[in-house]
């Protein structure tokens, strides 16, 4: 069978160079100019992901997971290298993006679901469904600010997660609000992650949650790919490897 | 480019009025009486020049008190919008780090907040035009065209200013100051063509846009005149020259603006 790619990422380098802020103060008083420090994050990878894989990227921390992943997401653009998302739709799973604090509850779900991509209608169409999810009650119409913390990622994570993509990418695992809802979140995360279609990839330090629900993982290491495959053989190397220095 | 632009406007058109209307929301959550600084706000300003300029200074301007408020309208607009789009970047910081969106959309949120107020502030020179019983013409409807090129004119300078001021910490303190010397510049509350010396008055008074804008929408509205039809095109055409180079400044960097804020 032949194996479709939903992701191929080649020669990725990202940089933070020469983007230091500066003043007009500092230039007036300043005649040595500082030199820009180049720090390369990400160091020329090169991966593909299939359609329908999960993949879990490891590593300590500042190997450049993070920035990878919101180099997918469209948020930093690279250096050079290019990423080919075969016109799949994606959406970095984050919380509470755009939450008005005066807005309510029903508001914001139409708010932040606009601002991950999706049309008005879309939003409307799955209002219903992820205020059910949320168990807010009343509080739904209620303005954001009388939220507790838990009730605001409660309604945060309904809203990612009932609002899909074709790839989806994680930033650790998340579960929130209480007990009950903790296990439900996470419940509904690991049916979104391991549903057939979707393509996935998930930046963790837990080596549990990757060795659950990986199909392949990464492991990065001062922006390189130190190693790619089979889950368990790497994770295993990767402990060892940690323990070691 | 263009096509990207159609596209991208397309897409989050909604988003920049359903923000605007958010944001206006937000405003007024606390108190309901909050609308009402909407429209004190520039009322006192405007009583407050008046006072100033009609009574110790002594202006002689026919319709001095509407004379004002379109002064302060219309800069109201552009300076509110200039100065915030300098932020606008930092301000949205939780959403410019998590997903993508085209940063020129912040721009329209802005511009649809403050253009709201404007509306209003408009709405009360068309009470005040009653009250003092201007003689209303034709001429009126040339107020549409300058205000489509008030749009432009901010909105291409807020591309620029939100491109630097990410990568420029001090900006805002900059075009503060640049900004208040324009403000006595544009004649907000006096009439740049008769009080400035001869050849100066027609280099201010055409060459600042703002300035050439108000005097025109002061003609229109209350004066019964037609504007510099030619001059009014040409700031139009150099609004959307400046806008097209600010978006494409704004395309070419927008996605490295996280990476430094």
């Amino acid at each position: 069978m032949e194996e479709k790619h939903a992701i191929e990422v080649t020669d990725l380098v990202i940089s933070y160079q020469n983007l230091k802020k500066t003043s007009i103060k500092k230039n007036l008083l300043q005649f040595h100019r500082q030199k820009a420090d180049r720090f390369v994050a990400v160091k020329g990878i090169s991966f593909y992901v299939r359609e329908g894989e999960i993949l879990g990227i490891i590593g300590k921390n500042g190997c450049g997971k993070s920035t990878t992943l919101n180099a997918l997401a469209g948020i930093f653009s690279p250096d050079s290298g290019t990423i080919d998302l075969k016109g799949h739709s994606i959406s970095l799973l984050s919380i509470g993006v755009g939450f008005q604090r005066e807005m309510t509850g029903r508001e914001n779900i139409i708010l932040s679901g606009m601002l991950l991509g999706f049309s008005e209608e879309e939003v409307r169409a799955k209002e219903a469904e992820i205020v059910e999810f949320a168990e807010l009650g009343e509080f739904i119409d209620m303005p954001v600010r009388t939220y507790s913390s838990g009730m605001y990622s409660k309604l945060a994570f309904s809203i990612t997660a009932i609002l899909e993509t074709d790839i989806m990418l994680i930033d650790e695992v998340l579960s929130v609000g209480d007990q009950k809802f903790k296990k439900k979140s996470y419940n509904k995360m690991k049916s979104l992650i391991s549903n057939k279609e979707r393509t996935v990839i998930i930046v963790s330090h837990s080596i549990e949650t990757l060795q659950e629900l990986c199909d392949t993982v990464m492991w990065m290491h001062d922006g390189q790919i130190k190693r790619i495959g089979e889950p368990k053989p790497v994770l295993e190397e990767y402990v060892d490897f940690m323990e070691k220095n | 480019m263009f096509n990207r632009f159609k596209d991208d406007l397309k897409k989050y058109w909604k988003y920049a009025i359903y923000s605007s209307k958010a944001q206006l929301k937000s405003e007024i959550a606390n108190s309901y009486l909050n609308w009402l600084w909407w429209v004190l706000d520039p009322l006192c300003f405007m009583l407050i020049y008046v006072f100033m300029f009609g009574y110790v200074f002594k202006s002689n301007q026919q319709y001095f008190a509407i004379f004002v408020f379109i002064g302060i309208t219309l800069w109201d607009f552009f300076n509110k919008s200039l100065l915030q789009s300098v932020k606008v970047i930092k301000a949205n910081k939780p959403i410019v780090s998590k997903v993508y969106i085209p940063k020129f959309i912040l721009l329209f949120v802005k511009m649809g907040v403050n253009g709201f107020k404007m509306c209003i502030s408009l709405l009360i020179i068309l009470a005040m035009m009653l009250v003092f019983r201007v003689p209303v013409t034709w001429n009126v409807l040339y107020f549409i065209p300058i205000l489509m090129t008030l749009i432009v004119i901010v909105f291409g300078f807020s591309c620029f200013l939100l491109h630097y001021g990410v990568f420029v910490e001090d900006l805002s303190n900059v075009l503060n100051i640049v900004l208040r010397f324009l403000f006595y510049l544009t004649g907000v509350f006096w009439n740049i063509m008769d009080r400035l010396p001869a050849p100066y008055n027609n280099y201010i008074g055409k060459g600042n846009p703002i300035a050439f804008l108000l005097t025109a929408s002061r003609d229109c509205l209350i004066y019964g005149k037609t504007p510099h039809r030619k001059l009014l095109l040409m700031w139009f055409v150099v609004g959307v020259i400046i806008s097209i180079l600010g978006v494409r400044k704004i395309y070419k960097n927008e996605n490295s603006y996280v990476k430094v804020i």
